[in-house]
Order: structure tokens, then C-alpha cells, then sequence
């Protein structure tokens, strides 16, 4: 696998005619934003003005005119980058996974299956609707892995009868093969009641988690702070997690700062790490040659495909074949 | 009257649910003791095997084998204590450790696909044993807490429970490995 610093040097000199391309479009594109978002300031404070001579400022239409050009706004971002989006995945991520690595297939409008994110047991709420895209997989180190952006939610109904939309999950999901073999299911959560209740009134709310199976305590305090762990095999989960992998979690932990989302099943790890937004998206309104920009995506891209290396999977010490 | 009623129904209920989660913590002890039970056996049926595959290699370590040996027979001893099995599995670590170093100097063994195989499983078998062992201290620390700690202590008392052993880091295991020492063999 390549290092950050070559990989950045791939982005700026083999990509460079591509970005350039890109930048033009991106320019040009933030120019014709710019007129449409003028143009409708001003159809807007006309149209505002009428009604507000007409019907006063506060009546029940105006609020429907601001949702209406809310819409037809944000409509028309969607339409008029959503060729450029399509167009930097194709010149930008795409050569560069295959820099990463070339095992690695790439799909941006596909995304992991809904089977495999239930499979995990991260999430207990059902899923009224599953959504994702940039979908990587192949294997890095013999260790086959595949990850992609991933919503779910889930919807309910208030009293009135509305139907409302909330996020169980958004992130990267990650699912890999595990080094060693198991039968039981582990799941790591963060730790909620602990850091909020404290860890004696914490610890018994998530004892009497009924849902979950067994709470285990682990023999590392600061792990501990961190995760809540339930799993249905005591000894199998003290063999997932050793000394060293539970410190592998922590230092992994204290680099992401988003919520971690851990489970161990069908010999498989399942990786969800909660960054609520999608990645991979090309940011219109910063250059595609901004050194930070840059470095995100080869972030993003390295540290999640050397997960791998960090939690020490592609180590067949066992006598797993 | 009603009062001192109440009280009371509180005051036994309290105490019947302090007298489940006590039973419920030594059952897990008991359970997870099975546990390690299960994977300390398993290496006992590694060994036999082991031992022979390597002695005809390793003629200066035929006392530690013969240790080996003899420990596995003790240990397969039906009627033994638990805190028996702990200090028995203790001294079998400490011995099978002894003798995986020792092979680093016998390139014969490394080569042989079979002991490397056998040696393979005893690693994966250790790393469960490990973690059995580390299951075990959590219950038994769980339960002992419970023993010792107000007002559970008090229940624990009446039932006249004991507190249990753990597993203890050998001094073998502890100590760091002296590099030098193996150069100079």
C-alpha cells in the first residue's frame, strides 16, 4: 500500500489534467450558480414585496412561496452538479483507488448490502430505507474487504399522522474477513450511559439493556470509558479481544473523533463509523486543487482501506486457512 | 401499621433480588470455569501428540518433556480442585513456553511441516486459553466484589459464600524475555 505523502504527490502530478479539466467546470459552474442564485434573489424579493402588500407579511401563502423557491433552489443545485459529481468520481476517486491499490474495484453507484449492514447487529431499529453509493471492494493483504457510504433510516408517524424521516445510521460501513475464528456475536457500541451517568449507575442501565445480549467487561479501564461491549460468548469475546486489539480500537478511536460502530459476526468485522455526512462528494464552492481538499479524499481513502493494517487483520498468525 | 408494612415488603424484596444477582454471579464463575475447563483440555489432547513429533529432535530437552508429560497426567486426574486445575495450568504454561524458545535452536523442527502445524494450533490454543483465563478473572472479581462489598456481603454471608481464586501471571511470564540469555544458549 502506498504512503499519504506519494499518494498526494499521485493526486497533484498523474491527476493534474484531469483537476484541471475539472477545475474549469467547477469554475464555471459556481459562475452560472452565482447568476441563477442572483436572478432568483430578485424574482424572490419582487414576489415578496407583492404579497406582502397584498396579503401582509406573515400570511399562511408566503410560506409556502420561500418552501417553493427552497425547492427549485436546491433542485437546481442538484441538477446542475450532479454532472460534475459523476465526473470527478469517474477522473478523481476511481484512479486514485486504483493507486491505493489495483485489487480494488470501484463502483460510486452501488454500496454495500443492506443484508450485510443487518448482518452486523449494529443496528436493532428496522430499516424503512436504505440508501448508499462509492462502493469499494477486493482485498488488501490476502484479506478481503469491502466498504461504502452508507444512510439507513427508519420512519415514524406522530400524532397527526405525519410521517417522519430519522437517520439510524450515515457514515462508511466496512466489512472485512476476521483472522480468527468464532461463533459467538460481539458488538461494540459507544459509550453513552457510562459518560453520562457515570460508571456505576451507567454500567447497571446497560446491564438491563434487554435487547442486547450479555454485557461483558473487559479488562482494560480505558476501553471501557470509551465502548459498551455486549456478546453472547464471554470467552469468544475475551479472544476477539486481546490486550493489543482493544488498544488497536482506542488509538483507532482517538484518530476518527466520530462515533464507532463494532461487531464481530459469522467470523466477519464490521466496521460503522458515523461521520453523518457522504463522502466522497467533490465540494463546489472550494478548488479541487486546495491542498486540503486534496487531502481529504486521500485521507478519507487511506485510513479507511488501512484499517486493515491497523488492526493487524491481515496477520494469519491462527490456524485459520 | 400499613407503613412498616411497606417497608418491610421493600426491604425483602431488596433482599431477594441482592440473593438472585449473587446466584447469578457464581453460576457465571461455575459456567465460565467449564469454559476454560473446555480449552485447557483441548491442549491436554494437543500434547501427547506435540511431545512425540519433537523428542526425537530435541535430545538436551527430554526433562522438560517428560515434565510436560507428567503435568498432563496430573492434570487429567479426575477428582482434582479448581484451584488445583489453576496451579497445575500455571506450572504446564511456564514448561510449554520453556520448550517453544528451546525449538529456536533447532532448525530441523522449524522445517518440519508437521510441528509447525501442531505449534500453529498450540499458539491459537493459547491465545483462547489467554482469553478464557481473562473471562474467568472478570466473574471471579465480580463475584468477589459482591462477597466483600456492602450490603451484598451480607446475603453473601448467610449463604456462606467463598470467594474464589484467579488466574495468576506466572513469574515466568512476567518476566521480560532476556534477549541474551537466548544468544548464549
Amino acid at each position: 500500500m502506498k504512503s499519504t505523502s506519494e499518494l498526494t504527490g499521485f493526486y497533484y502530478k498523474e491527476l493534474y489534467p484531469s483537476l484541471n479539466e475539472l477545475e474549469e467546470t467547477r469554475k464555471r459552474i459556481v459562475s452560472q450558480l452565482k447568476w441563477y442564485g442572483g436572478m432568483g434573489l430578485v424574482v424572490f424579493s419582487i414576489t415578496a414585496l407583492w404579497m406582502g402588500k397584498n396579503f401582509g407579511l406573515l400570511h399562511p401563502l408566503m410560506i409556502a412561496v420561500v418552501i417553493g423557491f427552497i425547492v427549485i433552489a436546491s433542485i437546481t443545485y442538484r441538477f446542475m452538479t450532479s454532472g460534475y459529481a459523476k465526473d470527478f468520481k469517474a477522473r478523481v476517486i476511481t484512479p486514485l483507488i486504483g493507486a491505493i491499490d489495483p485489487h480494488l474495484l470501484y463502483n460510486p453507484d452501488f454500496m454495500i448490502s443492506q443484508y450485510l449492514f443487518e448482518r452486523s447487529n449494529l443496528f436493532q431499529h428496522s430499516i424503512d430505507r436504505y440508501s448508499g453509493n462509492d462502493y469499494v471492494k477486493g482485498s488488501i493483504d490476502g484479506v478481503p474487504l469491502e466498504f461504502s457510504d452508507v444512510h439507513a433510516e427508519y420512519q415514524t408517524r406522530d400524532s397527526k399522522g405525519r410521517t417522519q424521516w430519522h437517520t439510524l445510521f450515515r457514515g462508511l460501513f466496512l466489512v472485512s474477513e476476521f483472522n480468527k475464528n468464532f461463533k459467538s456475536k460481539t458488538v461494540i457500541l459507544p459509550d453513552q450511559a457510562e459518560k453520562n451517568f457515570g460508571s456505576l449507575i451507567g454500567g447497571w442501565l446497560q446491564s438491563i439493556n434487554f435487547s442486547r445480549d450479555d454485557l461483558i467487561r473487559l479488562d482494560d479501564p480505558e476501553f471501557e470509558k470509551y465502548f459498551v461491549v455486549y456478546g453472547s460468548d464471554q470467552i469468544e469475546t475475551h479472544y476477539i479481544l486481546s490486550h493489543s486489539m482493544m488498544k488497536r480500537i482506542l488509538d483507532f478511536q482517538r484518530r476518527v473523533s466520530h462515533p464507532l460502530f463494532i461487531s464481530f459476526v459469522h467470523n466477519h468485522i464490521h466496521i460503522g463509523i458515523g461521520t453523518g455526512k457522504d463522502l466522497f462528494e467533490p465540494a463546489v464552492f472550494t478548488s479541487l486543487l486546495d491542498y486540503k481538499q486534496a487531502m481529504e479524499y486521500v485521507n478519507t481513502l487511506q485510513n479507511t482501506i488501512g484499517l486493515i493494517e491497523e488492526l493487524k487483520l491481515n496477520e494469519k498468525l491462527w490456524s485459520k486457512e | 401499621m400499613s407503613v412498616l408494612l411497606i417497608v418491610l415488603g421493600v426491604v425483602v424484596l431488596i433482599a431477594i433480588l441482592m440473593y438472585n444477582s449473587l446466584i447469578g454471579k457464581k453460576n457465571q464463575v461455575d459456567n465460565i470455569f467449564a469454559g476454560v475447563d473446555a480449552v485447557l483440555k483441548k491442549r491436554f489432547d494437543l500434547i501427547p501428540n506435540l511431545v512425540a513429533s519433537v523428542s526425537q529432535y530435541m535430545e538436551h530437552e527430554k526433562s522438560t518433556l517428560e515434565k510436560v508429560t507428567e503435568l498432563r497426567a496430573q492434570a487429567m486426574k479426575p477428582g482434582i480442585s479448581e484451584d488445583q486445575k489453576i496451579a497445575l495450568d500455571a506450572k504446564l504454561s511456564a514448561a510449554l513456553g520453556s520448550i517453544t524458545v528451546a525449538m529456536e535452536a533447532y532448525p530441523d523442527l522449524k522445517a518440519n511441516e508437521n510441528v509447525m502445524h501442531l505449534m500453529r494450533s498450540l499458539n491459537e490454543i493459547e491465545e483462547q486459553i489467554s482469553a478464557a483465563r481473562r473471562a474467568y478473572n472478570q466473574a471471579v472479581t465480580d463475584l468477589n466484589n459482591a462477597i466483600e462489598m456492602f450490603p451484598t456481603n451480607l446475603i453473601a454471608g448467610w449463604m456462606n459464600l467463598q470467594r474464589r481464586a484467579v488466574f495468576e501471571i506466572t513469574a515466568t511470564e512476567r518476566q521480560n524475555v532476556d534477549v541474551n540469555a537466548l544468544f548464549n544458549r
